[in-house]
C-alpha cells in the first residue's frame, strides 16, 4: 500500500517523466492526501446536520498536442495506470484540435503554503463547537422568530502539487464557514427571514477562534432578531428607480456574479458557453472597456484572511495580486497559463502579458479550471455608511441576497434581499421588506458613484461558487466596501 | 446486484455494527464516468474518472452521527473506522426533541433497469468522432464557434441497514451531449441537447437537424427585443423542466409547507393550485425519467401525484422532517423522477407557433431562481434558439429576456400542453454523478407571462 509522501513523490515523478518522454508538453498532479469538512447544523435547536466528510485520492493532467487529457483516482496502487488513462484522454482530445493550448515559458517553483491559523478545527473537539452553536441558537430565540438556524462549517485540504517542470508545492487550506439565520411568516403570509454569515477584514487568523469570536459571530444573534422583528412590521417596497446602496453582505454577490465571472479567461474565451455561459467582455476588450465609473477598482488580491487565498495555484503559480479593473478601466482578466496565447491571438494584440494565478480544483477527482480568487473592490474616499446615508437623497440599503437570476454572459442579472432600509433627505427612516432589484453590468458599474472607506470593507467568506464541466464547487473571498450606484430599477412591477 | 467482493465488505462492517450493538445505515455510490468538453471548435479537455464513495450514519435513540469517505474502499479497514467515526460523532451529539426515524429496507430491490454497458464504457473517440461530424456539417468553414460538452457514465447506488438484512442495489448510465454554436459577428448561440440511457440516446443527425431547422432565421433575421410587460410565451422542454422543478420546491416540499415558507402553505389537498390541465407526478417506475426505486431510507419509490388536474395532491416528507411534524415519510430522501403530464395539443415546434399564433418561444430559461418562494415568484432569463412568433411562424430570434413571475400565474394561464413528451436531463456532477430527469411536454403555451427586463444582445 503506497501511503507515504515520498513514495508517492516518487511514482509522481517517475510518471511525469515517462509523460513527457511520451511526448507531453506538459504534465501535472495534485496529490489531495486530505480533503476534508464537517457540517453542524443546529435546526430549532436540533442538532440536524452533523457529518464529516473525507477524501483522498490523485487526479492527474497531461497536455498532448495543445489539448488536455485528466484523470483520477482514489486507488494509491493505480497511480501509472492513472497517468496512462490521462495521456489516452490527451491523445483522444488531441483528434479534433483547435487553438493548441501551451504553457508558456516554463516556471519551476517549490514552495509551501500555511493559512494563519491558531487553533485546528480539526482539533476541536465536537462538544466544544456544539456548546458555541447551542450558546448562539439560545440567543436567537424569541417568541416572533419562528425558525432558528446556525451552521458551522470548517473545511481542510492538504494538497501536494508537482509538475514536470519541476514544480513542487506542499499546501494547506483551513476554512472555517458560520451562519445563522431567523426566520418568521408575516401578516400576508410571506417567509421573511435575516441571516449572518461570518466575514473578516482581511486580517487576522482563520481558525475555530473565528467562529468563537463573538464579534464576528454569535453576537449578530441580537442584532438578527430585531431586523426580523422590524420586517414583520414593515411594508413592501414598492417599485421604482432609486439610489441602491449595497451593504457588503449583498455587495459581494453583485461582484461575484457581475465582476468576477465575467472576468474568468475560460468565459471570456468561450469554454463555458454551452454550460454557465460565456462573457459579455471579449478578448479585444481588455484594456479598453469601461467597465465602470472611476469610482469602481478591483483587484483580485492577497487578502490574508480569506478562502481565496492559497498561496499558489493548481498550476503551482505563486498567488500574486492583480488589478482587473483600474478606476473603471479594465486591465486585466482572471488567467491561468494555458489561456494566455489563446486571448492575444483572438484579441490580435497582446492583452494579458503575465498569466494570473487563477487555476483551481476543487478535488482530487477535478482538472484546474479559470477560478475567483479574492477578487475585491477596493475602498473609496467617501466616507462610512452614515456618510454615504447623508449624501443620500431617495434610496434603500440593501443586506444579504435570497435569490440570485444573471444572464447568460453575466450581462444583466436580478437580485431578491432580505431587508432594505429605505433612505430619505440623508436619514434611514424605515425597513422595507420583499426587496429587489435588476439591471445590466456595465450601466450598473457606471453607476457606482460612492464607494466607502476602509471602515466599511469585509472580506465574504464563499464556500459554494459552482463552475465548470464536470462541476465544481470552490471557496472563493471577495473583499467589498460599502457600494452606492444612482437610479436603479428595484421592486417588483404588477 | 452489487460487485460480489465490495457487497461482502460492506455487510462485513454492517455485521460489526450489529455485533457492537450499534444502528447504522451505510450507502455506496461508485461512478464511472467521463467526458469530453468542446471549446472554439476543438475538444479542450477529455477527462475520465472512477470514483467510490461510502456513507455511514449511525443513529443512538435521538442522537444521529454521519461519515462519508470518498478514497479506497477496496478493503474493510476504511469502512470500520469511518463506522467507528460516526459512532463517535454520534456519542458526542445531543438529543433531538423529536424521535428519528431510523432506515430499514422495505423490500430487496436489485434494478439495473437504463443500464448500458457500450455507454458506460463509451471511449471520447467516438464521441469526438460524432461532434467532429457535426462541426463539419453545420460549420463548414469555420463559420460558427462550436463549444460543448458530452458527459457520459454509470452510477452504482446501494444502501443497506442494521435494521434487517434486505438490500437496495441500483445501477444505471446516463449521458449527455450539448453543443452551441455561437455566430461571429452578430454574437447569436443556438444549441442542440441530447440525453439518455443509452448509446442510442446520441446522433450527429438529431444535432444537425436542429441546427439545420433554426440557423435560417437566426442567419436572416435580426434580433428583436420585446416590450416589457405579459405576453404569450411557448416554454420548451427545458424551460419546462426549471418551470417544474422550481413550482414543486417553492410549493410541494413537506418542511417549506409545515414552516409556511411555501406558496401552499395553508392550502389543503383538493384545493385548486393551477389550470386544469396540469398534472404532474413523481413517477420513478415511468420511462420517461431515470427512475430511482428507493430512497436513502430505505423506502420502495413508488408513483406519487403531486397535482392532478390543477389540484394540490400531495407534499413531499423527507424523514427528518415527516419525524419531527409526525406525518408518514414518502419516499423523497433523495432524488424525484418528476413528469408533467402532456396534453393533447399537436407534435412538433411548428404546431406550437402556428397553435400560438403570436407569442415568445422560450426552450431554455437560464440561471433560474425564487426571489419570493412563499408567493412561487420565479425569474430566470432566455437564452438559446428563443424566437419571436408571429402569424404562426418565426419571424426574428429573440434578444435575451427575463422571466419574473409567479409559477401559480403561468401554469394558471395555460393555453395548450404539446400531446408529445420530452426528456429532460437535470443531472449535476457537483461532488458526485447524479443521474436525474424530468419528463415533460414537449412545449407548453401560458398567457400573460410577465417579462420583466431585455437586452439587445443574445
Amino acid at each position: 500500500m503506497v501511503t507515504h509522501y515520498t513514495e508517492i513523490a516518487g511514482v509522481v515523478n517517475a510518471e511525469l517523466r515517462r509523460m513527457t518522454d511520451a511526448g507531453c508538453a506538459f504534465a501535472d498532479a495534485r496529490y489531495f492526501d486530505e480533503s476534508s469538512n464537517e457540517y453542524l447544523m443546529l435546526y430549532d435547536g436540533n442538532l440536524e446536520g452533523n457529518g464529516a466528510e473525507w477524501e483522498r485520492g490523485i487526479g492527474v493532467r497531461v497536455l498532448y498536442q495543445g489539448a488536455w487529457g485528466f484523470a483520477a483516482t482514489a486507488n494509491l496502487e493505480a497511480i501509472p495506470s492513472c497517468f496512462d488513462r490521462a495521456l489516452a484522454n490527451g491523445r483522444a482530445a488531441a483528434m479534433l484540435p483547435g487553438f493548441p493550448r501551451e504553457m508558456g515559458p516554463a516556471r519551476p517553483v517549490t514552495g509551501r503554503f500555511r493559512p494563519p491559523v491558531e487553533r485546528d478545527p480539526a482539533d476541536v473537539p465536537l462538544s466544544e463547537k456544539l456548546a458555541l452553536m447551542q450558546d448562539i441558537d439560545r440567543a436567537l430565540q424569541a417568541p416572533h422568530v419562528a425558525h432558528r438556524f446556525v451552521y458551522l462549517r470548517t473545511q481542510r485540504h492538504h494538497i501536494y502539487y508537482w509538475n514536470s517542470e519541476g514544480t513542487e508545492i506542499d499546501r494547506l487550506q483551513v476554512n472555517p464557514y458560520g451562519h445563522l439565520r431567523v426566520m418568521a411568516t408575516d401578516a400576508e403570509g410571506r417567509a421573511q427571514r435575516r441571516t449572518h454569515e461570518l466575514s473578516s477584514n482581511g486580517q487576522g487568523t482563520r481558525g475555530f477562534e473565528a467562529l468563537a469570536n463573538d464579534d464576528a459571530f454569535g453576537s449578530h444573534a441580537e442584532r438578527l432578531k430585531g431586523e426580523l422583528a422590524d420586517l414583520l412590521a414593515a411594508d413592501a417596497l414598492s417599485p421604482g428607480r432609486r439610489s441602491v446602496i449595497l451593504l457588503p453582505g449583498q455587495g459581494w454577490l453583485q461582484v461575484h456574479e457581475t465582476i468576477g465571472h465575467a472576468l474568468e479567461l475560460d468565459r471570456i474565451l468561450g469554454y463555458e458557453r454551452s454550460f454557465m455561459g460565456a462573457s459579455h467582455v471579449k478578448p479585444e476588450m481588455i484594456g479598453t472597456l469601461r467597465y465602470g465609473s472611476d469610482k469602481l477598482t478591483c483587484r483580485a488580491g492577497v487578502t490574508p484572511n480569506s478562502p481565496g487565498t492559497f498561496g499558489y495555484d493548481d498550476e503551482g503559480s505563486p498567488q500574486r495580486e492583480i488589478v482587473l479593473i483600474d478606476k473603471g478601466l479594465l486591465v486585466n482578466v482572471l488567467s491561468s497559463r494555458g489561456d494566455i496565447a489563446e486571448v492575444n491571438a483572438a484579441a490580435g494584440k497582446t492583452v494579458v502579458t503575465e498569466p494570473g494565478n487563477a487555476a483551481r480544483a476543487c478535488a482530487f477527482y477535478r482538472p484546474p479550471i479559470d477560478r475567483m480568487p479574492n477578487v475585491n473592490i477596493d475602498p473609496g474616499q467617501d466616507g462610512t455608511l452614515e456618510n454615504i446615508i447623508e449624501a443620500t437623497e431617495d434610496g434603500i440599503i440593501l443586506d444579504y441576497a435570497n435569490s440570485w437570476s444573471i444572464g447568460p454572459n453575466r450581462e444583466h442579472f436580478h437580485f431578491g434581499c432580505e431587508l432594505a432600509w429605505e433612505v430619505k433627505d440623508g436619514v434611514r427612516t424605515r425597513v422595507l421588506k420583499n426587496p429587489s432589484y435588476q439591471g445590466h453590468t456595465l450601466e450598473m458599474w457606471h453607476a457606482l458613484d460612492m464607494v466607502g472607506d476602509s471602515s466599511t470593507w469585509r472580506v465574504a467568506q464563499v464556500p459554494n461558487c459552482g463552475k465548470g464541466e464536470p462541476n465544481q464547487v470552490m471557496e472563493v473571498g471577495h473583499g467589498v466596501p460599502v457600494m452606492r450606484f444612482g437610479n436603479v430599477e428595484t421592486g417588483e412591477r404588477s | 446486484m452489487l460487485e460480489p467482493r465490495v457487497r461482502e465488505l460492506l455487510c462485513a462492517v454492517r455485521d460489526d455494527a450489529r455485533r457492537e450493538g450499534i444502528q447504522a445505515e451505510f450507502s455506496f455510490h461508485r461512478e464511472r464516468s467521463s467526458l469530453i468538453r468542446l471549446g472554439n471548435s476543438a475538444v479542450a479537455l477529455s477527462t475520465s474518472e472512477e470514483l467510490t464513495r461510502f456513507g455511514v450514519e449511525v443513529q443512538d435513540g435521538r442522537r444521529i452521527g454521519s461519515y462519508s469517505l470518498t478514497g479506497d474502499v477496496t478493503s474493510a479497514e476504511p469502512l470500520r473506522r469511518a463506522l467507528r467515526k460516526a459512532a463517535e460523532i454520534c456519542a458526542a451529539s445531543p438529543e433531538k426533541e423529536y424521535e428519528p426515524i431510523f432506515g430499514a429496507v422495505e423490500e430487496t430491490i436489485d434494478d439495473s433497469r437504463g443500464f448500458d454497458p457500450a455507454l458506460e464504457a463509451m471511449p471520447p473517440e467516438e464521441k469526438i468522432g460524432l461532434c467532429a461530424k457535426v462541426i463539419k456539417t453545420v460549420g463548414p468553414g469555420g463559420a460558427y464557434e462550436f463549444s460543448g460538452s458530452w458527459t457520459s457514465g454509470s452510477t452504482e447506488y446501494y444502501y443497506i441497514t442494521t435494521a434487517n438484512d434486505r438490500e437496495a442495489y441500483r445501477r444505471l448510465t446516463d449521458g449527455r451531449l450539448v453543443l452551441a454554436i455561437q455566430e461571429q459577428q452578430r454574437k447569436w448561440e443556438i444549441y442542440s441537447e441530447q440525453a439518455g440511457k443509452d448509446t442510442a440516446a446520441f446522433s450527429a443527425e438529431t444535432a444537425i437537424a436542429e441546427f439545420d431547422s433554426l440557423l435560417p432565421i437566426y442567419e436572416s433575421q435580426p434580433g428583436w427585443a420585446p416590450p416589457l410587460g405579459n405576453a404569450r410565451v411557448i416554454f420548451g422542454p427545458q424551460a419546462i423542466g426549471e418551470m417544474t422543478m422550481m413550482a414543486i420546491w417553492g410549493g410541494f416540499i413537506g418542511r417549506l409547507y409545515e414552516e409556511k415558507q411555501a406558496y401552499t402553505s395553508g392550502k389543503s389537498f383538493g384545493e385548486p393550485l393551477f389550470s386544469q390541465q396540469v398534472s404532474i407526478t413523481d413517477a420513478p417506475d415511468h420511462a420517461g425519467v431515470y427512475g430511482m426505486p428507493f430512497d436513502f431510507n430505505g423506502r420502495r419509490r413508488r408513483s406519487f401525484p403531486l397535482v392532478e388536474n390543477g389540484a394540490f395532491r400531495g407534499l413531499m416528507y423527507d424523514t427528518r422532517t415527516a419525524a419531527k411534524y409526525g406525518k408518514t415519510p414518502t419516499g423523497h430522501d433523495g432524488a424525484a423522477d418528476l413528469v408533467f403530464a402532456t396534453g393533447d395539443a399537436p407534435a412538433g415546434r411548428a404546431a406550437a407557433f402556428e397553435l400560438a399564433g403570436e407569442g415568445l418561444y422560450i426552450p431554455y430559461l437560464h440561471y433560474v431562481n425564487m426571489p419570493e418562494p412563499s408567493k412561487g415568484i420565479l425569474t430566470g432569463s432566455s437564452r438559446f434558439n428563443a424566437l419571436c412568433i408571429e402569424g404562426g411562424r418565426p419571424v426574428s430570434p429573440l434578444f435575451s429576456v427575463r422571466v419574473t413571475d409567479s409559477v401559480v400565474n403561468m401554469l394558471s394561464h395555460v393555453v395548450a400542453i404539446a400531446s408529445q413528451p420530452a426528456f429532460v436531463d437535470i443531472s449535476t456532477s457537483y461532488a458526485r454523478r447524479s443521474p436525474e430527469a424530468l419528463s415533460v411536454p414537449e412545449y407548453l403555451i401560458c398567457d400573460n407571462v410577465r417579462i420583466s427586463d431585455r437586452t439587445e444582445t443574445f
